[in-house]
Order: structure tokens, then sequence, then C-alpha cells
């Protein structure tokens, strides 16, 4: 595999694995610096959905476990 | 009373209604925004305008 | 622009104010009121009327590159949302024909029977805040406009880079509607042109003209930019950096040169310039771009008449440095470009602080006038049945629709469990939207609503406001974000996108059917404003809240009060700046409601909006405790103290205040003086700090000036990077010229050199005119040292406010919000904020001191509901809560026997970290409860994780 990320990221997708991703975004910074990628219009995969948390001390292990039971593949906390 | 429905009057408006006042404001078009409502993204972060 | 909402605030659209009389606190306006012919209440904005009127008319909103209809709409989110109807091309309204319009309208709204109005208002004070007007169409004709078709002014430009402009954002040649490869940019149209006679500087083109090409090479990366400066003029806070940055990222090229005509070639444009060292240089581009002005409002006459105020020669309203808001009658403010061409942030400064002044005037009548909304009750039964969800997805005009498939979305939302209503608003934010959405509210019995649409970050106060209208909470709304963080981020991937909207809005209607209504708690305030920093900024403030009735503190760390402005001689505009201070502190002094304590600093600061305790250090070792709701802060900037240019090692080189200062004391000095340099940019952008400090130029200008004019025979040079004196500063720098000062531009990469000799220094500079070195025996060498920021970390930490990379404190919102910090209940003003003149510290001032006035007059503040509640029945009193809580919002307080953990609501951020470590679990946060976040992971899943172990 290659070190180059658009060259590994269609590497991935050759071999199939689109993966599910689960992100908990804190609202004051995660969140809304996603926003401000798109007000950007920076391009990213659309691997990932998107839980609004107000601080990522929120996030309690038990969600983590929970999203991975429920099919993700990664899960992504932002704050 | 403001006189003029652009950013400045419209900000204007807002913040004397907030201190306690009733304000008029006054526009000679058919709708407030001023300019500002013609512009697209602002300098230097690129906000929309809207 | 949420001005549509308020209830006081009454709208009066194509109006025109005709007359005004009286005195401050009682003035009679009359206003003309011409009709639209279309009834707002009515008007539900279908636009049927323009579908059917037969008269086209040129679209002025799309700077007439678009066409529409006598009876229109400017802009989808134009406020009043209705429709209006264009008199001078309607046929029914001239000719009494046609009518078609009024047939095909279902509302009704149509209504050719109202006449013009004229109203008599009771007002006390009056703002004027015309905006600007445009530049003569002569002075663009010159420069090909109107004759050749691919020149096009920036306002156009603007209307082309735009998604919901003519062309939706495509940009393209109005010749052939081809995309152009090559586009210039041509600066100063309309302005530094004493041929127009708009000899000042716009203040704005050169930053509107970076970014116009900034957003033309994001939509075509392969877009060849040049833009033609005589100065770069991008002295605004961040502005330099951002310059930077769009010059290396987007490689747009900059030529110094200013280009006197464009003509055609062959269909394309030829540009002839001369450059810098005199040499000449052509080229052909497929689009020119007309960088216009900002010129006096059209009316600008019309409404000094009026008014009865005095214009400048530029006709623009004549202000004074010391109060730039007041016109030249009392009662009358202005605000905005009419007070002399500026940008946004700071006309929307100048607004609040032409509020300030007249909140100052009318402080006896406050909340006579006006009404208060009252929503209906809540309705508990409603809120307490089963979920009876709707959902709206919004295009957001082209915004959603234009990646993603709005009406599957939709459709997929139907069969979500719950949900018994579902559409798909074109604008879902805009008037007519949220009426119809109350409506459906009402119609269906709707308990829960899901907006999916942009961010709740921006939008969800909107509409919560639409829910509180019918009765329901606001805390039952989710939105589900499938702007930008969906159809914005994969606009190439519309399918994959879709699909991601409609995991999105299954996952918010999972959560919305677990939302709870929550209690909306408020605060009282305590009615005492503590203002940190006893310079030009800090008294201004200090002294508007004290005329608008509030108590204020006032604490200055040196003996005195004054700041930087006693050290200053002259204002930028000439004035005696002693005058100005001994004015500012004598206002201070005579206030009974402020008391001022010297040699005092902050040391702590504990509390909320409404509610702070801070403590002051007098002196070495008095401490005094001080009660307040809001404070501002006002702690100012230094001169920048210059490490180069032999300063500090020859008695020759001085900085521009102590040039100042000693030709305050006399003459005898330049008894024997020749030449003078001065240098700018002296630590300034790049130098040694990265911003720019705005008024050296200007500074340098007129100090110049004066002592061209105590010693005539004086050789003046001034070595510059960019010459930056923005708006009527200009006439300066134009008179300095005529008076024979020599201005001589360098690069950073060629700086000057300050060089001692065995008799006095000498100042070498390569001078790009000549293309040789200059070497200018001086008797003095003036340095414009830049302004340099506190050493604000410290106070930083107390108050937890951010600063910029820079040094100075970060605003909320660099554009709609000033004057506030990202901290409730702090505000910013004066050189705290960044470099700037003492006017526009003094107008900043104002503006904070009526941001800080809102919470202190409303007596009242409302918390966000989304705190933390804790079940006292299964708290067993561990403190683990208390302990790990960041904002000290939670307690243990005894109840009975044993402890419990409580909530201190006001002090609460809803950040959830009890909640997490709580090891019962008793701790519930509102909006964001475990079972409503469990909901949205389970939700995740299309399956609803069935396939999970179901535990």
């Amino acid at each position: 595999m290659s070190n180059n990320p658009e060259i590994k990221e269609k590497e991935m997708a050759q071999d199939g694995f689109d993966p599910r991703i689960l992100g908990f975004f804190c609202h004051w910074c995660c969140y809304a610096a996603a926003d401000a990628a798109g007000v950007s219009r920076y391009q990213y995969p659309p691997n990932v959905r998107v839980i609004r948390v107000m601080c990522t001390g929120r996030i309690d292990t038990r969600f983590i476990l929970e999203a991975f039971k429920c099919g993700a593949d990664g899960v992504f906390t932002g704050g | 009373m403001v006189l003029g429905g652009g950013v400045t009057g419209v900000q204007a408006a807002l913040d004397l209604a907030e201190l306690g006042y009733y304000v008029y404001l006054v526009e000679k078009k058919a709708s407030i925004g001023g300019v500002m409502a013609q512009l697209d993204k602002t300098f230097p972060t690129n906000d929309c305008s809207i | 622009m949420e001005a549509g909402r308020s209830p006081n605030i009454e709208i009066l659209t194509n109006a025109s104010l005709n007359a005004i009389e009286g005195k401050p606190g009682a003035f009679k306006a009359k206003v003309y009121q011409a009709p639209r012919y279309i009834n707002e209440d009515l008007c539900t904005a279908c636009g049927m009327c323009t579908m059917y009127c037969p008269r086209p008319i040129a679209d002025t909103y799309n700077e007439r590159l678009d066409i529409t209809r006598a009876p229109h709409i400017d802009y989808a989110q134009a406020i009043p949302s209705s429709y209006y109807i264009d008199a001078k091309a309607c046929l029914r309204v001239n000719y009494s024909t046609c009518n078609l319009c009024a047939q095909t309208c279902t509302a009704g709204a149509i209504d050719f029977s109202q006449q013009p109005k004229e109203l008599t208002l009771d007002v006390g004070a009056v703002i004027l805040a015309p905006g600007f007007g445009r530049v003569d169409r002569e002075v663009l004709e010159k420069f090909g406009y109107g004759t050749y078709p691919d020149v096009v002014t920036s306002y156009e430009f603007e209307r082309l880079t735009c998604a919901s402009g003519p062309t939706e954002g495509h940009i393209v040649r109005p010749s052939d509607n081809r995309p152009p490869k090559k586009i210039a940019f041509l600066q100063c149209i309309g302005s530094r042109d004493e041929t127009c006679g708009n000899g000042y500087c716009s203040s704005v083109c050169c930053m509107y003209a970076i970014k116009e090409a900034s957003v033309a090479k994001d939509h075509e990366p392969d877009l060849d930019i040049s833009i033609f400066f005589m100065d770069v003029r991008t002295q605004g806070k961040g502005f330099d950096d951002a310059r930077k940055r769009a010059q290396d990222k987007y490689g747009i090229k900059v030529h110094r040169a200013r280009v006197p005509r464009v003509e055609q070639i062959e269909g394309r444009l030829a540009l002839t310039w001369t450059n810098e060292d005199g040499s000449h240089e052509s080229e052909i581009f497929d689009m020119v771009v007309l960088s216009e002005g900002l010129a006096s409002p059209e009316d600008a006459e019309k409404i000094a008449g009026v008014a009865g105020i005095e214009l400048n020669h530029y006709q623009f309203c004549k202000t004074s440095v010391g109060s730039p808001l007041a016109t030249s009658k009392e009662g009358i403010l202005v605000a905005g470009a009419f007070q002399g061409p500026k940008d946004i942030p700071e006309s929307v400064t100048q607004a609040s602080g032409a509020a300030a002044i007249a909140s100052e005037l009318l402080a006896d009548c406050r909340n006579e006038k006006t009404v208060t909304v009252t929503y209906p009750e809540e309705r508990a039964d409603l809120q307490a049945q089963e979920p009876r969800i709707g959902i709206f997805v919004c295009h957001c005009g082209v915004n959603i629709s234009g990646v993603i498939d709005v009406k599957a979305v939709r459709d997929y939302a139907a069969s979500l469990p719950g949900v018994v209503l579902y559409d798909d608003p074109l604008y879902s934010c805009s008037q007519d939207a949220l009426k119809a959405i109350a409506e459906k509210i009402k119609e269906n019995d709707l308990n829960r609503v899901v907006i999916a649409a942009c961010s709740p970050r921006t939008h969800e106060p909107l509409f919560q406001e639409t829910l509180r209208s019918v009765g329901l909470n606001p805390a039952l709304i989710e939105m589900a974000n499938i702007r930008d963080q969906c159809s914005w981020v994969h606009a190439q991937e519309p399918e994959e996108a879709t699909e991601k909207a409609k995991d999105l809005v299954r996952m918010a209607a999972a959560k919305a059917r677990l939302l709870e209504p929550l209690e909306q708690p408020t605060v009282p305030v305590t009615p005492v404003a503590l203002v940190l920093g006893g310079g030009a900024a800090g008294m201004s403030a200090a002294s508007s809240l004290a005329d608008q009735g509030f108590e204020v503190v006032l604490v200055e760390k040196e003996k005195a009060l004054g700041g930087n402005l006693s050290r200053l001689t002259w204002t930028l505009d000439g004035d005696d700046a002693a005058r100005v201070l001994k004015d500012m502190v004598a206002r201070v002094k005579k206030n009974k409601r402020i008391k001022v304590m010297t040699g005092a600093t902050l040391q702590s600061i504990s509390g909320y909006v409404g509610n702070f305790t801070s403590t002051i250090a007098v002196g070495r070792k008095k401490t005094e405790i001080v009660n307040h709701g809001v404070v501002i802060l006002a702690t100012g900037g230094k001169e920048y103290k210059p490490l180069s240019y032999a300063y500090g090692e020859s008695s020759r080189v001085l900085t521009q205040l102590e040039l100042e200062e000693k030709l305050q004391r006399g003459k005898g000095f330049l008894k024997n003086a020749k030449n003078v340099v001065m240098i700018q940019c002296v630590g300034s952008r790049g130098d040694d700090m990265a911003h720019c400090s705005r008024l050296c130029c200007t500074q340098a200008v007129k100090n110049a000036l004066k002592l061209k004019e105590t010693k005539p025979d004086l050789r003046i040079f001034i070595l510059y990077r960019d010459m930056r004196t923005y708006g009527f500063y200009e006439d300066l720098y134009r008179e300095a010229r005529k008076q024979g000062i020599i201005f001589v531009r360098y690069t950073p990469d060629r700086k000057p050199e300050v060089l001692k000799q065995s008799r006095g220094i000498k100042v070498r500079v390569f001078d790009r005119l000549i293309g040789e070195e200059l070497n200018i025996p001086a008797s003095l060498v003036v340095l414009s040292s830049g302004i340099a920021p506190m050493e604000n970390q410290e106070l930083s930490q107390i108050l937890k406010a951010p600063l910029t990379s820079d040094g100075f404190f970060l605003e909320a919102h660099a554009k709609l919000r000033p004057v506030e910090l990202s901290v409730d209940g702090v505000y910013l003003c004066g050189l705290a904020h960044g470099p700037k003149s003492l006017e526009e510290s003094v107008a900043q001032a104002k503006a904070a001191a009526a941001k800080a006035a809102i919470p202190l007059a409303k007596g009242r503040v409302a918390v966000a509901p989304i705190v933390s509640r804790v079940n006292k029945d299964q708290c067993i009193g561990c403190g683990l809560c208390e302990a790990l809580c960041p904002f000290n919002a939670i307690r243990l307080v005894k109840e009975g026997k044993r402890k419990k953990a409580e909530t201190i609501t006001a002090s609460c951020k809803g950040c959830g970290i009890c909640a997490t470590r709580c090891p019962t679990l008793c701790i519930s946060m509102g909006g964001f409860t475990d079972e409503a976040i469990m909901a949205q992971i389970h939700a995740f899943s299309p399956d609803g994780c069935k396939g999970g172990d179901g535990s």
C-alpha cells in the first residue's frame, strides 16, 4: 500500500472496504469546524454520520461500544 | 427611527429594540438587507452573507 | 437578518423621510411610503404573479444581469418575505390594463387600490444609515464599461460568482457566455481620483477584489487573475494575513500600476500600464472587473436638507474625531458608510455605537413604548402524547437540492416511525416557510419537529422560536445538518450524499422521539458594569453606560486616566488631542454613576453573564470585591519599541510619538535640520509583528505635514511599503505629495538601512523608480513603529477569552459580532481588539457599551436549558461530579443526613462530563439524555441495530 493518502484511499476502495463511521462531535469545536469545512466547500468522503454532543466529555464509553455493536467500522470522537 | 435598512441600519434597529426602545426602520427599497444581501461571501473568512 | 422577527421593530419599506421637526427626545418625522400593491399579510410568496406577468424588467438585485417581472421579490430570503410590484413597469398601474397577476393570485394578495401613505412618527432620536451610493456611470465608461460587454463592475462579478445568482455561480463572459481564462481587476475606480470628485479611498475595494478573485479561483482553479493596485490596502484586523494566504494559495498576480484605459482587440480586452520602474507593459485579458468604489448616497443632499445636518466636502456626513457618530444636529446620529466609506465590521460597530448614543438620550423612557412578545401557553397535553413528528427537508435554494435528492429524502422520512407529516420547503428559514411550518404544526398537532437543513449552531434558535409561537416547547426540535456537513462537502458524490442525508434524518428522528420539554431558566442581572482600562475606549464606554443609567466601575492600572491618548499630541485630523482627553476625563469624573479606581488591576473573576464577582487589586496590598453583570475589556495596546534602525543608539532616531512630543515642546530641535526620513512598517507587517498597525501611514503623513508647516524648507522622505491612508485620510496623503514630500517604496526583501557615521547618520534605500540606491544624510530618522498588544496572556486566562495569533483579543464573530467576546457578558473595544484610530476606538467603545447595556437593561438573562439535572433519589453523594466539573457548576449540598449533588443552573454549560462519570447514572443532560444519544446510535444502523446482541 502506498503512503499517499489519495492513492491509499483508492486502493482501499478497490479492496471494497467502504467503512461506516460514527462520529461524536463536540458542539463548540469539532462540530463547528465541520460546519466551517462546509462553508469552505472542502470535500471529504461521505462515510461518517454525526452525533452532536455539547462536549466530548459527554461521550460515555457505553456509547462507543454500542456504536460498534450497531455496525460501525470506526468511531470518530472530535473535540 | 433608523433611516436605511442595510446591515448598519438593521444592526442599529436590533440593538435599540434589545435595549428597550420601539424602532421604526425606514427603507426606501422594497426589502431590507441593502448591498450585503447581494454579496455572496465576505472577506476574509468567506462566510456566507445571508 | 433577524430584524423581521422583532416585535419592536416596525419595518417601513418603499419609504423615504420627507421632513423632521422638533427637538431631541421629541422629533416628529414625516415619512412617505409608496404602495407595494401586494398585501404583505396575504402574500404567500408562491411566485405565481411573477410567472404570469407579461412585463419583463431588468433584475436590479442581480445587477441587471437577469430578468424578472414587474411583480417580484428581490431574493428568496428577503424581508419582508412578500412580493411587490414595480410601479414604474406595471401595466395595470400605468395604463389600467392587464391585471393578470391579480387574477392568478390565489391568496388574493394583489391590491391595486393601495395608495401612497404619509406617516407622521413620534421619535426620540434618529440614526441615519443610508449606506453608500454608486460611482457615476461616466467614470466606469472611461474604462470601456457599456461599450465592451466583458468589462463588468465588481457588483456584477459578485452576482456571477454567487450560487443563487443569474448564472448559478458559473463565471461567464457576458459577450459570449463562455468561461473566461484571464481576468484583470482594476482597483480605485471612482476612488482616489480627483478627476471624478472622489479624492478619498473607499477602504473596502482591495479586500473585496481579493475575495472575488479567491472565490473565482475556487470555482475555476485554472483561471489566471491579475489585480492592479496602487497600494494594497488591507489594513483591517487579520486582513493582511488573509491577503497573503489568498496570494499564496491561489497565485493571484499583483501589479502595482494604475491602468488608464481598456481597449478591445479582436474581441478581447487589452490593458497597457506603466510599471514602477517606468517601463510599459501590455497584456490581453478575457474579462475586466472594475473595482467600483463607494460613493456618497445619491440622496445625501436631500437627507442633509431634511435632517438639517452638514455634509463634508465629499457629500458624506460630517463628524468629528471625538464624536464620530454625532451629526451637526443633536439627536440625529449617523452610522455606516454615510459617515465615511467602511467595511461591514466597522459599519456594524458604528450601528451599535449609534444605538448606544440614542439610548443615552432616551434613557428616561426605556421600555415605555416597547411591546413584549407573549408566546401562547405550552400545550402540555399535546407534548405528553405519543410523538407526532413533522419532518421538513430543506432545499436551501440549490445549496442542498443541487447535490442531494431532496424529494427522495423527504419520502424516506415519511417511512420513519412516528412521522405524521413531511415537507420540502425551498428555504425553510425564510419568513414565509416559517409561517407555513407553524401552520402545519398546528393543523397536524405535531409535538416533535425535525428540520433537515443547515447547522443547528446557526439556525436552531430560529426554528425554536417558531415552535414557541405555536405553543410547543423549544426543546422539541432536532436538526439534521444535511447542508454544511453533507451537500457542501460531498458535492461530487450526489448518491452517497443522499444516502448520508437519509441516515442523518433517521438518526435525528430517532432522537426527536425521545425529546422532552425543558424549562427555560433565567437569572437576574446585577445592574453594574466593570470597565477594564481607562484610556479613550474605556472612558467612552464607561460614560455611555453611565448615561444610559447604569452603575460603572472603571478600573485603570496607571495612576491617571488617559492611556495612550495622553501621549498623543494631535488626532489624525489635526485636532488637539489634549482637549479631547480633557473632555473625556471631565465627562467621566462628573458622572456620579462612575466609580474610578486607578492603580488597580483585575486579579480574578468568577461567575457568568449577569452575575460576575471580581477581585480588583488596588495598589500593592489592598483588594476590593466588585459584583457586576457585564465586563467591558478596554485594556488598550502600546507603542511598539523598535529593535532595529539604530533606535536607542542615536538621539537622531525617534518614533513618531516621540517626534510629536518634541514638536509640542517647540521647534528648536529643527533649527539645523535639513532632511527628515520617515520609515514605515517598523515592527509591523512581518517585520517583528505580523499585523499591520493601520494608522502609522496616516500618522506619518500628518507629522510630515506638521514638520513642513513648522519649517517649510525641510526635505522629508517617507519610505513605505503600501501607503494605507484609507478613507478621507487620503486627502492628507495627496496634500503631502503636493507639498513636495518624497515617497519612496521599499520591499521587505530590501529594507532601508540606517547607517551611523562619524558625524550624523545616513539612510540608504533602493529607489525602484530610478533603479538606484539613494543615500540620504538624515538630520532626523522617524520610525513609524506600530501598535503592539499588551501582555494579554494573563488577562486572557483570567477571563477565559481567547487571543488572536497577534496577541490581541479575539471577537466572537469578525463581521457580525465585532465587539463581543466568545464568553457571554464580556465585550471588547479599543486597541485591545487591534490597532485603530482614536475615532474608531470611540465608535467601538460606544458599540461595546450598547451591547453591554442589553443584559443590564433587560434585567434577566436566559440560560440555555441544556443543563444537567440530578435525580436526587439515586444520587449517592460521592462527589465525583463536583470534582470533575470544569465550570464549578455542580456542588454537594446536605439534604437531611446525606449529601446530594445539585446543579448550579446558571453556571452549567451542558458539557455532560458529570453525566458520563456518574456511577449511578443519575445525572441527565437536557436535550442530550443517555436514551436520546443511544437512540441515535441505534438509528445509525439502517435496521435500527437489530443485528446487535440485544443487550
